[in-house]
């Protein structure tokens, strides 16, 4: 008892009341129950779900890998894992070239500069779904808007959606409208960054532009080409929704993309849960390890 | 602080178009004119679809069926709006579309702020882990753990119900992140004067924190707008019948099902597309800026 009240008496702090030792938790809690339920568990539950079998959601019949084996032996699945990839490399090439280019047109321009920035984000707005279906309409192989406008010029009509690769293509352009403009918003801070002390000092020596922008605003701008890279790697793995209105996947599955399989085996019949959580563990499995292998080569790019 | 390095913008502000060598006034040069002209038309690439949906709007099925291809509708009248209108459960697609809008942003703000509040300006066992933990989360996309989280809504009854369209995905790390790194900016000696003067833990949050961080607010509120306004994979799996359709998978639906007329899709997908483009004019600045700092979308 005396030595508990010295100990109290001789501690200069005072043990923070209850109240607002509680009060972060409290703070905390209701975000932390919605992020639990609906993200982290079902994050970790997904591989367990990913060891079963069912096709109702309800029973499940215990597989241990087998749902793996199946979807590793699966022409159907590497077909679309085939597709996935060309889509997410060609949208990241597109995504990153053309971002960069945009970002440094723009900040030169010093007229109407604000304006250019505000047009190019306005597909980014554009709901996705709208835009495939808008845009499967423009590339209507009869009367469509793109081939009158290419008649004009006496080509022939283009079977746009109809041929296999061309589709592919024109989902992976349709992709990159889309977000372009984000992608080059995130470029455009990166160069308003940059110390315009550089180039002048970089003029008095008389590099031209060309080796300006090599040596000297590319590495100057790698912070956010890293971000770019990593965003449009991530989106890239993860397209559906204007896909799902531009081409439905087809044709004959030649733009079917992972999600698709994911949606598709999960919730149409006839209903595989067990491929759609193994596809689903893959699809996480290859983006992380992406993501980790563009973060350290950025990490060490930066420290060179 | 120490003051930042001064930005492209500032010097330019300060020396307008010339550095110390020019001389005279500046001439338009080859790379100007080729400037230009390449981001012309990527301003016609960006922007012609939206027109050419906005003007196949006004257009009669005849119209658009019409070959060679007419550019402006006959007429401007608003007969495909108010057939759209008309027919279906269009009011309804566009009532789910904004009850779920509204109704997740303000929870996101709401649960997203209080985090961020406890995260920020408490000093507590696993604050660190906990931030950690919401970071990472980043890199779960729903695509990821579409299914379980689907087990997860079934469970709790949730399919099919506009509450399970906007409970799941309102605890937004990308929104913790943006108003945590906002309110580490607060003075402590604020909340602590508020503390002496005898205000509550919650009060001190509601009076004092959350007022000054109305710039943050707004950038994650006008963020979540767009996602969830736009959204599609989520709904179209837990909107499974008509009555809780939104928009986008009312859409996306009656395009596959090729029952609808395509002149009332195009209406309805104005209707879709004009609230987010308003909502950019408008906010516009909060908007390039916030998406700039964080870089996520």
């Amino acid at each position: 008892m005396t030595a508990l009240a010295t100990d109290k008496a001789q501690s200069p702090r005072r043990r923070k009341p209850w109240g607002l030792r509680l009060a972060p938790y409290l703070f905390l809690l209701p975000n932390m129950a919605i992020f639990g339920a609906f993200t982290i568990w079902p994050a970790i539950n997904g591989f367990n779900i990913s060891l079963y079998s069912s096709s109702d959601g309800r029973r499940f019949r215990w597989e241990g890998l087998g749902n793996y084996e199946r979807i590793l032996t699966d022409n159907e699945f590497w077909g679309i894992a085939l597709n996935t990839l060309l889509f997410a490399v060609g949208y990241l090439i597109l995504s990153v070239s053309l971002g960069v280019l945009l970002a440094v047109l723009v900040n030169q321009q010093r007229r109407g500069r604000a304006f250019f920035r505000a047009a190019f984000f306005v597909p980014v707005l554009i709901s996705p779904v709208v835009a495939g279906l808008v845009w499967n309409w423009m590339l209507e192989r009869r009367g469509g808007l793109v081939n009158s406008f290419l008649a004009l010029f006496g080509v022939e009509e283009v079977a746009w959606l109809i041929d296999q690769r061309l589709a592919l293509l024109c989902v992976i352009g349709v992709g990159v409208w889309l977000q372009l403009g984000f992608y080059m918003l995130i470029l455009l801070a990166g160069l308003q960054g940059i110390d315009p002390n550089v180039y002048e000092a970089a003029q008095i020596d008389g590099a031209s532009r060309w080796r300006q922008f090599w040596s000297m605003t590319l590495p100057l701008l790698q912070p956010s080409v890293l971000v770019v890279v990593i965003l449009s790697t991530i989106h890239g793995f993860q397209a559906f929704d204007f896909i799902f209105t531009l081409t439905g996947g087809g044709p004959v599955g030649a733009t079917t993309l992972i999600v698709q399989y994911i949606y598709e085996n999960g919730f149409v019949s006839p209903i595989r849960y067990g491929m759609a959580t193994a596809g689903s563990v893959l699809l996480f499995l290859v983006v992380f390890t992406l993501t980790v292998i563009n973060w350290i080569l950025g990490r060490r790019r930066e420290a060179a | 602080m120490t003051a930042p390095a001064p930005t492209n913008r500032q010097i330019r502000k300060q020396t307008p178009g010339r550095t110390w060598t020019t001389t005279g006034t500046r001439r338009v040069t080859a790379t100007d004119a080729l400037r230009v002209v390449i981001l012309s038309t990527f301003v016609l690439l960006a922007l012609i679809p939206v027109v050419w949906t906005l003007l196949g709007s006004f257009k009669t099925p005849a119209e658009l069926a019409a070959r060679p291809i007419t550019i402006l509708p006959e007429n401007w009248g608003l007969d495909n709006y108010t057939d759209a209108l008309g027919r279906f459960n269009f009011t309804v697609y566009l009532r789910n579309s904004v009850l779920v809008t509204v109704g997740a942003t303000v929870l996101t703000l709401t649960i997203n702020a209080m985090a961020a509040y406890g995260l920020a300006k408490y000093n507590f066992r696993g604050r660190n882990g906990l931030f950690l933990l919401t970071l990472a989360t980043i890199m779960i996309p729903l695509q990821v753990i579409l299914i379980p989280v689907y087990q997860v809504v079934a469970s709790m009854g949730l399919v099919n119900t506009l509450w399970g369209l906007i409970i799941p995905a309102a605890a937004t790390p990308t929104g913790v992140f943006i108003l945590r790194q906002y309110m580490l900016g607060i003075p402590d000696e604020l909340i602590e004067a508020a503390r002496v003067d005898g205000s509550g833990e919650f009060r001190t949050f509601l009076r004092i924190v959350l007022p000054l961080c109305r710039p943050a607010l707004a950038v994650v509120a006008i963020l979540s707008v767009m996602w969830r306004w736009n959204d599609f994979l989520w709904p179209l799996v837990v909107a499974q019948s008509e009555g809780v359709y939104t928009l986008p998978v009312a859409l996306a639906r009656f395009n596959a099902e090729e029952t609808v007329p395509f002149n009332l899709i195009l209406a309805m997908s104005v209707v879709t597309i004009v609230p987010v483009i308003l909502l950019f004019l408008v906010f516009q600045r909060q908007i390039t800026t916030g998406i700039a700092n964080t870089g996520i979308k």
